[in-house]
């Protein structure tokens, strides 16, 4: 273990596995994606009734704007909010932020840790960079093999630019802080693991509905804004060749509200089992 | 700093929503003294020691330790605490030597004494390669002892730390502790087995309910509270009345019976007891595990004196 930020190390040695495999996993299928974008030609999608797909699709390309699913930016951008896409970067932000604090407690390790000289604050402040890591890692596997692929593929490469690849890539880590930071909240404040993961899976699945239903029915369009997935739009940095970032800030927002929240509950809790 | 005591809690109360862990404990523990903290599971010791290492927050009531405030100045007290907790949980995926590795790097300081008390706890190398998940409760109870005193703090508090070593490693235990005494540091020792602290204390603190029953000496408890005066018979009759002596709870065991008395009452209890047929007659001081008894049987907690 490292004598510099153990406990940035020890959250990475510990999830070593299970963050080898959702790299590869992640790896694998953009790669998938961009495969299968390859071999369709998008404008025949939807295409036989005459009419475009439904506006509630854009849900699935990762839109809020025009983009179709019925494109190369929208196909791309499926496979950046698909639910097996949500899946891997859930699994590692819950994992690491039930273990930044809520795990330590369940288990009881938090004893040995904090009677030692180490400040809340550092607690909450290595396991979050812990966690940073692993998303920037995931996003950024992610994104390398779409570029790779776009870059690869140039049919796909005239629709889009490969700086709308790195902008949704981009895109994604903003997604992921958005997820960061009330998980780390749940954390702070949990006895147990299993809230942790419950909450953050409960936001992003009970977000992305209120984003299809608000996109589906009219009535409820203005719920939409409560959704993390109405400004989390790689299908929109796709087809733009750049990043949205009144979006990304709305997002990185979310996550400082949820970190600085966490800082608060963790300085007023107790530490034990 | 030596006038500072070591421990100062003053009227320390830990509620957790309906259920009061400690209510209203108060002691004080000098520097260089090895200090018993006693009492049956679910006391309160556990709560006391994690407010005095600062993982609990009190609800009410001071604690200082080494003169510090554990929660307010817990960066400047914690590198002079060692710490056993008496459920010692380990990273079950770390060998015991990255968890010693881990623990030195979070203290920041130096382990002088690492390979020492590895040495002498019988952790060897091959030993500290393998994975704690692997570890007996034995070795995992020698590993939490090292950890908690590889980097030679002033302050040790260990809850339990006996629990799962065999008596060879006990003796070794409280050899460590006899050495920690004498190098001026002091031992908190939290325990609910009576002569690992009869044997290692001077003073301990008896606590019931999460009150404080009593602070008193080793000794003096053992000569404040009780003799056991043991009469044997020998006509084979077994239990029999002893008249004003039954209200000493005799404990009867074939022709033999215990009686604790307390020790301004042995004179007045033997005259009455002598004028039965007993063949032999006992007075002896009664253990710290009878003095521990009879103070749970006298009921109400008292004030620290």
């Amino acid at each position: 273990m490292k004598d510099r930020w153990p406990l940035f190390w020890l959250a990475l040695h510990r999830r070593r596995r299970m963050l080898g495999a959702l790299l590869l996993g992640m790896v694998a299928f953009e790669a998938l994606i961009v495969v299968v974008a390859g071999a369709l030609a998008p404008g025949d999608l939807f295409s036989s009734g005459g009419k475009g797909p439904p506006s509630a699709y854009q849900a699935f390309s990762g839109s809020s704007g025009n983009v179709s699913i019925a494109s190369y930016p929208g196909l791309l951008g499926a496979g950046l909010t698909h639910p097996f896409w949500i899946a891997m970067q859930l699994t590692a932000i819950g994992s690491l932020a039930a273990a930044a604090v809520a795990a330590d407690v369940e288990s009881g390790t938090v004893e040995l840790v904090m009677v030692r000289p180490v400040s809340r604050s550092r607690l909450l402040a290595e396991r979050t960079a812990a966690l940073l890591a692993v998303v920037l890692a995931l996003n950024a596997a992610a994104t390398v093999t779409v570029a790779a692929g776009v870059a690869l593929s140039p049919g796909i490469h005239r629709a889009v630019p490969l700086s709308g690849v790195f902008a949704a890539g981009f895109m994604g880590i903003g997604f992921a802080l958005c997820m960061i930071g009330p998980a780390m909240a749940v954390s702070a404040a949990g006895r147990r693991r299993s809230q942790v993961i419950g909450a953050t899976i409960a936001i992003a699945a009970v977000g992305f509905a209120v984003n299809f239903i608000a996109l589906a029915w009219t009535p409820a369009a203005p719920l939409r804004f409560l959704s993390p997935f109405h400004y989390y739009t790689p299908g929109d940095a796709l087809a733009e060749g750049g990043v949205l970032w009144p979006q990304f800030g709305i997002l990185a927002g979310v996550g400082l509200l949820g970190l600085l929240l966490a800082h608060v509950l963790l300085r007023r809790r107790d530490l034990a089992p | 700093m030596d006038d500072v005591p070591a421990i100062e809690v003053t009227g320390l109360t830990k509620r957790y929503e309906d259920v009061t862990g400690v209510d209203g404990l108060s002691l004080t523990v000098r520097t260089g003294e090895v200090f018993g903290f006693l009492g049956p599971n679910g006391a309160g010791k556990t709560t006391t020691l994690r407010c005095l290492t600062g993982l609990l927050r009190p609800t009410e009531g001071r604690v200082r330790v080494l003169g510090l405030d554990p929660l307010g100045e817990h960066l400047r007290l914690a590198p002079r605490i060692g710490y056993l907790p008496g459920e010692l949980r380990l990273y079950p995926e770390l060998s015991g030597a990255e968890t010693l590795d881990l623990l030195a790097a979070l203290q920041g300081a130096p382990v002088p004494r690492r390979a020492e008390l590895c040495d002498r706890l019988g952790l060897t190398a091959p030993i500290l390669a393998r994975p704690v998940s692997g570890y007996s409760r034995g070795m995992k109870q020698k590993l939490g002892l090292v950890q908690a005193l590889q980097h030679d703090p002033r302050l040790v508090v260990l809850d339990e730390p006996t629990e799962g070593l065999d008596p060879l490693v006990q003796e070794t235990f409280f050899a460590l502790l006899g050495e920690a005494a004498a190098g001026g540091r002091t031992v908190l020792l939290s325990s609910h087995i009576l002569p690992e602290v009869q044997r290692t204390c001077g003073r301990v603190a008896i606590v019931r309910d999460g009150r404080l029953v009593t602070v008193e000496s080793v000794a003096g408890l053992r000569e404040a509270r009780a003799r056991r005066i043991r009469l044997t018979f020998d006509d084979g009759q077994g239990r029999r009345p002893l008249g004003a002596a039954e209200r000493w709870a005799p404990q009867w065991q074939d022709d033999r019976v215990d009686l604790l008395v307390p020790p301004s009452e042995v004179v007045g209890a033997l005259r009455g007891l002598l004028a039965l047929r007993v063949a032999d007659v006992t007075v002896e001081e009664a253990g710290l595990d009878e003095a521990f008894l009879d103070l749970y049987r006298d009921g109400g907690p008292e004030e620290e004196a």
